[in-house]
């Protein structure tokens, strides 16, 4: 059994992932086969994993719908979008238009699916201004440095702002633009670099880890 | 439609024209020497590499007499079926343009190099197809062409230009078994990561309210390591809730890692020794879709008011539509991505956030295995790697510009450069 569950896995796992590290220095054409092979075989696990979410998102909603858990009403439209968009994909013969105009599936994408994705999209502009007054907050003499770079930044980006610093800062010969140019290519490209750096050779350790097998808890401890 | 057949007359008349062997004879151009072809090294056999003489003192495009253009035509047979693969200006494509680092690629002085890639016209050629081409230079109706050479391009087996990656990589891999061989059972000073130290914190918080905890791993696949990374800290963080015997809800984004958590949810519950509290429900997924996704799981927040909400793994725009959320909830919220431009969300609307390589860290801080704790060095000894040779580099590039080191400066630079 932990020949099955654990050294099998394993070994598949060490022999994909030199592989896969070693076809990075490898241009053959066996190589970039390799990589083609590995992608198709992905896209097909990934196919049957997608069968997997449906039967969790079923079960789970179809379990609130039978205990009447709170907020099982919501759960009732995930079965009734689910059937709507099924029998009009299966209509319109999975095809979005025709020549005469929309289908019914093109309908249901244009007019349901994308006025709502674009309404949450959307939200996330007024979620940023909620989220620019909790951090405009002085807490701490970071918070202040913060605070500090994105007014300038605001006060750059409308002209009644330019206007307020050429009256009040215009003497010094430095332009609000110049400024903005010199906080976002210096110092906000130094600190993007060092996070860079370090997230690229934690992710190297990460997967020497996982290739040698070294961290194997995604796979149980059995 | 006979106006628009005669308007491409004059094209195709030019086109014949510009590959013919009798307009290129007349000519008072100096001839095209040195015009020879081979296989372009370190790639997969789809390049050719030509190269030939430029005029005298032609190294830069301002020095050769203006108006003269090079056309570079490829075929599969010898004697005709010319296409045009390039054309550009005399003076430009030189030897010194090909993009490889100096230990990959020798620059030949007044030389033009040019990598044609054959793909973009002939597809599911073989090892060994013989390809043919010619150039002709041309200036205002003076034209002159090379002789038609041949080259035959194979499949390499190792990128040289990537050496630098390869040592860096192997001076890790050293550093890493070492370190893990020398494991230490105790002793090993590991700084406090605070949005770690949380988690016991927020369980606890959770339990005393009686209210679930989210643990919402992202929108990555599996294949991304910010998701594996996410695993890990959720292997630990449900440990804890099922010791605690609190509530933990993990809704997903992707199918595939909905499996792989399932799995280790439900090994964490076993370990706690608390297998009869895991139920199937705890993973569920949710949507495929970013925006059904964020808006399903902000849905639920906002019903259940959990008392805490962990953000860990791969996200997009979705990151401040789910942590806003969370924190007008007044949920305490901790969170972790390697995206940094999604870092400042997470840092003004959580309470504790991992940046990037903390994340990765936090499956090694949590679990407190001596092993996994020991590769947490070879990360600090990658960055000390990183930290001096910038350092050093630095001053040597700025003495080499000082000096007007052009060479020298150019290979400090290839050192730190991917390719």
């Amino acid at each position: 059994m932990k020949l099955i569950k654990k050294q099998i896995p394993l070994a598949i796992v060490f022999i994909t992932g030199v592989f896969t590290l070693v076809s990075y220095y490898v241009p053959n054409k066996t190589s970039i086969d390799y990589i083609e092979t590995m992608n198709k075989w992905q896209n097909i696990v990934v196919a049957f994993a997608f069968l997997l979410g449906l039967v969790s998102l079923f079960f789970s909603h179809y379990h609130k719908i039978a205990r009447k858990a709170d907020g099982w009403g919501y759960s009732i439209f995930v079965f009734v979008g689910f059937l709507t968009i099924v029998i009009s994909a299966y209509v319109s013969g999975g095809r979005q238009m025709t020549d005469a105009g929309l289908t019914p599936l093109g309908w249901s994408f244009k007019y349901i699916y994308n006025a709502l994705s674009g309404t949450m999209f959307a939200v996330l502009a007024f979620y940023i201004v909620s989220t620019a007054y909790r951090s405009f907050r002085i807490k701490s003499l970071q918070a202040f440095v913060l605070f500090v770079a994105a007014f300038i930044l605001i006060l750059g980006k409308v002209p009644l702002g330019q206007i307020i610093w050429d009256l009040a800062l215009g003497w010094t010969g430095a332009g609000v633009d110049q400024v903005i140019e010199w906080i976002m290519q210096v110092p906000a490209v130094a600190g993007k670099r060092g996070i860079m750096i370090g997230i690229s050779i934690g992710a190297i350790v990460t997967s020497l880890k996982i290739i040698f097998g070294i961290e194997k808890q995604y796979m149980g401890k059995d | 439609m006979p106006n628009n057949t005669f308007r491409f007359i004059p094209f195709l008349f030019a086109s014949v024209l510009a590959a013919s062997p009798v307009f290129a004879a007349k000519s008072t151009l100096p001839p095209i020497t040195g015009f020879t072809a081979g296989d372009m090294p370190y790639d997969s056999g789809s390049i050719a590499l030509l190269a030939w003489d430029a005029d005298a003192g032609g190294d830069t495009a301002a020095a050769v007499s203006p108006g003269t253009l090079y056309r570079v035509f490829v075929s599969s047979l010898e004697t005709g079926g010319w296409i045009k693969a390039a054309e550009f200006p005399a003076g430009e494509k030189m030897s010194k343009n090909i993009e490889l680092p100096f230990w990959a690629w020798k620059v030949q002085g007044n030389t033009h190099a040019l990598k044609v890639e054959l793909n973009n016209y002939f597809s599911g050629f073989k090892d060994g197809t013989v390809f043919y081409f010619k150039i002709a230079k041309v200036k205002g109706a003076a034209a002159i062409e090379s002789e038609v050479v041949s080259s035959v391009t194979v499949s390499n087996w190792f990128r040289l230009d990537r050496l630098n990656n390869l040592i860096l990589l192997i001076i890790l891999i050293i550093v890493f078994f070492w370190a893990v061989f020398h494991a230490r059972r105790k002793g090993l000073f590991i700084r406090r990561i605070a949005g770690l130290d949380a988690i016991d914190e927020a369980i606890g918080r959770a339990t005393e309210m009686g209210k679930p905890i989210f643990y919402v791993p992202g929108i990555g696949s599996m294949s991304s390591i910010s998701t594996i990374a996410s695993a890990f800290i959720l292997g630990e963080v449900s440990k804890k809730v099922a010791q605690y015997d609190s509530q933990i809800k993990v809704p997903h984004y992707d199918p595939i890692v909905m499996t792989v958590c399932k799995e280790v949810v439900k090994q964490s519950y076993m370990e706690a020794g608390r297998p009869d509290s895991y139920r199937e429900d705890i993973n569920q997924f949710v949507s495929a879709d970013q925006f059904s996704y964020a808006a399903s799981v902000d849905g639920m927040i906002s019903r259940e008011k959990p008392a805490a909400c962990f953000y860990m793994g791969y996200f997009m725009a979705e990151s401040l539509l789910l942590a806003e959320v969370g924190a007008t909830s007044g949920a305490i919220q901790i969170a972790g991505t390697d995206v940094e431009h999604q870092l400042p969300f997470f840092f003004t609307a959580c309470d504790y956030t991992l940046i990037g390589e903390e994340l990765y860290a936090a499956g090694a801080y949590l679990s407190k295995e001596p092993m996994l704790l020991s590769a947490l060095k070879v990360q600090d000894f990658g960055k000390l790697v990183v930290m001096v040779s910038v350092f050093f580099s630095m001053i040597l590039v700025a003495l080499g510009a000082r000096f007007g080191w052009e060479g020298f400066v150019r290979g400090i630079l290839h050192l730190f450069r991917n390719y």
